[in-house]
């Protein structure tokens, strides 16, 4: 549905993306996660015609972005990084005229804006002036806008900036609704929100991807070594630490004292080595209070692969 | 259909904001003060100095309707909204003109009543001068309009749109001066430029076709100007 091949991008002689070559399914949902300035709104910008690329071309839905950016643009909703209102029109008569622009015959255009100021709680505001509402009401009118004309590719420059957490948690579940007939990329710098509604993540960096992948093969191939936080009571006199010490693949961290117990982080590079040292551990009389494995998460993937590209920079 | 609903978008903007208003009401007690001023004094029954001085007015009044057209939507990114639609720049532009245009229209129908008094009173009163003049003032203003939507294009900055729409119509008012400054084909030149010398005929009572392509042509080189510079903010 979306294609982009070898797209670079420069502003002046400052390198905004870097030779990025990307593709998007019909259907999915894409999560473009970044830094700020990473590049993902000129990324972005590219793909809904707002900007062409430096070199390297760009297609969605068949037509490219730049011979064909008429056809593109029908095609395309677009929620930019900040919403796109006038704070003078009440919210019905900027739906209505968002409609106009996005060719909708008037009948298809009231059935249109009474659909998506349902989809999004709207209905009661259509009558209100934009300026008046609140940040979060403003959001939602971004993204009724985008997607008043039913596109095919929806592409959502951070679309949960700026609400409260009940709200992100609804527009997610829209945004996840809409993948159903829609192909959806969006950007964020917030990790939760990709692992929860994104397919697929690409993390970009300083222009440049490092690396495309589902949230789970990245959490599953980053090569974090697998690690569990453990509360752990020693019998009286138990050289606890011992035991661990004998063990090569294990190593522990941030050990804290808790009254009678000790809490610390503990990590094996082998896996099959944690029931050997369980064993020897309640053996000498240790008593486990608690056992939670520590995932890898987006974050530790995020900062691994982005920090490495700085050593890469600095050799 | 496109360029409709940007015209009725920015009507709504203007009477929306209170610049609109402010400009109508400043525009008709000035013109209604020189009507009252020049008649009393001179007492001859021709509106040709209260329509020369209200053309002068209302290049001065017309920067601060086209300011806000292109500027505003830089500055709140609505730009963004309009270039990533199914809509050409030249639609855009195309539309704003319109919307300001009919807003300029609305305002020479209120000062229609001038002549009207003057019709009332005077036996034998010329009323060619006055046709042909509204129809200069008309154009003039699709004129204005169309250099101030042209620098409004320029900047995000309103400010600076309506300092340069300022420089710039003025410039073109005075180049007639270069005339006698230069006494030859440079001179003649700017001095055609100049849309006082071309709008003083129409005050005359002359409606010469050259003077009424000149413009039309001016119009739409601005209106063309502009749509180039919107297309190339993308390139930037």
């Amino acid at each position: 549905m979306i294609e982009m091949h070898n797209i670079t991008k420069y502003y002046d002689n400052f390198r905004a993306l870097n030779d990025i070559t990307l593709t998007v399914e019909r259907g999915e949902i894409l999560g473009l996660l970044g830094p700020n300035g990473a590049g993902k709104t000129t990324a972005m910008r590219i793909l809904t015609c707002f900007l062409p690329a430096s070199s390297g071309s760009a297609t969605v839905a068949g037509y490219d972005v730049f011979e064909d950016s008429l056809e593109v643009r029908r095609r395309l909703g677009y929620l930019p990084e900040t919403p796109p209102l006038y704070p003078e029109m009440t919210v019905k008569a900027y739906l209505n005229f968002i409609g106009e622009i996005r060719e909708l015959p008037g009948n298809l255009r009231e059935r249109r804006i009474d659909y998506v100021a349902d989809r999004l709680g709207l209905i009661e505001n259509l009558g209100r002036v934009i300026g008046t509402l609140s940040k979060g009401y403003r959001q939602r009118v971004g993204l009724a806008q985008a997607l008043l004309h039913n596109p095919e590719v929806l592409i959502l420059d951070e679309p949960t900036v700026g609400l409260d957490p009940n709200q992100i948690i609804e527009i997610r579940g829209l945004i996840k609704d809409l993948a159903k007939d829609h192909t959806i990329v969006l950007s964020t710098h917030i990790l939760p929100e990709v692992s929860m509604t994104c397919g697929r993540v690409v993390i970009i960096n300083e222009g440049e991807i490092v690396a495309v992948d589902s949230v789970a093969n990245l959490e599953k191939n980053a090569k974090v070594s697998p690690s569990w936080k453990i509360v752990l009571k020693p019998a009286a006199g138990q050289q606890w630490r011992d035991s661990i010490d004998r063990c090569d693949s294990a190593h522990i961290s941030d050990i804290k004292e808790l009254g009678d117990a000790f809490e610390f982080k503990l990590e094996l590079t082998r896996n099959d080595m944690f029931d050997e040292l369980f064993t020897s551990l309640t053996g000498g009389g240790a008593v486990f209070r608690e056992i939670s494995p520590a995932r890898a998460t987006l974050e530790d993937i995020f900062l691994k692969l982005t920090s490495s590209e700085e050593r890469k920079e600095e050799e | 259909m496109k360029i409709l609903a940007i015209m009725k978008k920015e009507l709504q903007a203007f009477f929306f904001s209170p610049i609109a208003y402010i400009v109508f009401s400043s525009f008709l007690a000035i013109v209604g003060y020189l009507f009252w001023v020049i008649l009393v004094t001179s007492k001859i029954a021709t509106l040709e100095p209260m329509l020369y001085n209200a053309a002068f007015i209302l290049m001065l009044a017309s920067p601060v309707l086209t300011m806000r057209l292109v500027s505003e939507e830089k500055k709140s990114k609505t730009i963004e909204l309009l270039l990533t639609s199914p809509i050409s720049p030249f639609q855009i532009i195309v539309g704003k003109f319109l919307a300001c245009f009919v807003l300029y229209l609305v305002l020479m129908i209120l000062t229609l009543q001038y002549p009207l008094i003057l019709s009332m009173y005077s036996k034998d009163f010329d009323v060619g001068p006055i046709y042909s003049g509204y129809l200069g003032l008309v154009l003039l203003g699709a004129a204005y309009i169309s250099f101030g939507l042209f620098a409004s294009t320029l900047t995000e900055n309103q400010i600076i749109a309506a300092m340069v729409s300022f420089g710039g119509l003025i410039l073109f008012w005075i180049f007639g001066w270069a005339r006698h400054a230069f006494e030859n084909d440079f001179g003649e030149l700017l001095g055609n430029l100049s849309l006082f010398d071309r709008y003083a005929e129409f005050l005359r009572g002359i409606v010469d076709s050259g003077n009424v392509i000149f413009f039309v042509v001016f119009t739409m080189t601005w209106l063309f100007l502009a749509t180039r510079v919107l297309e190339s903010d993308r390139w930037r």
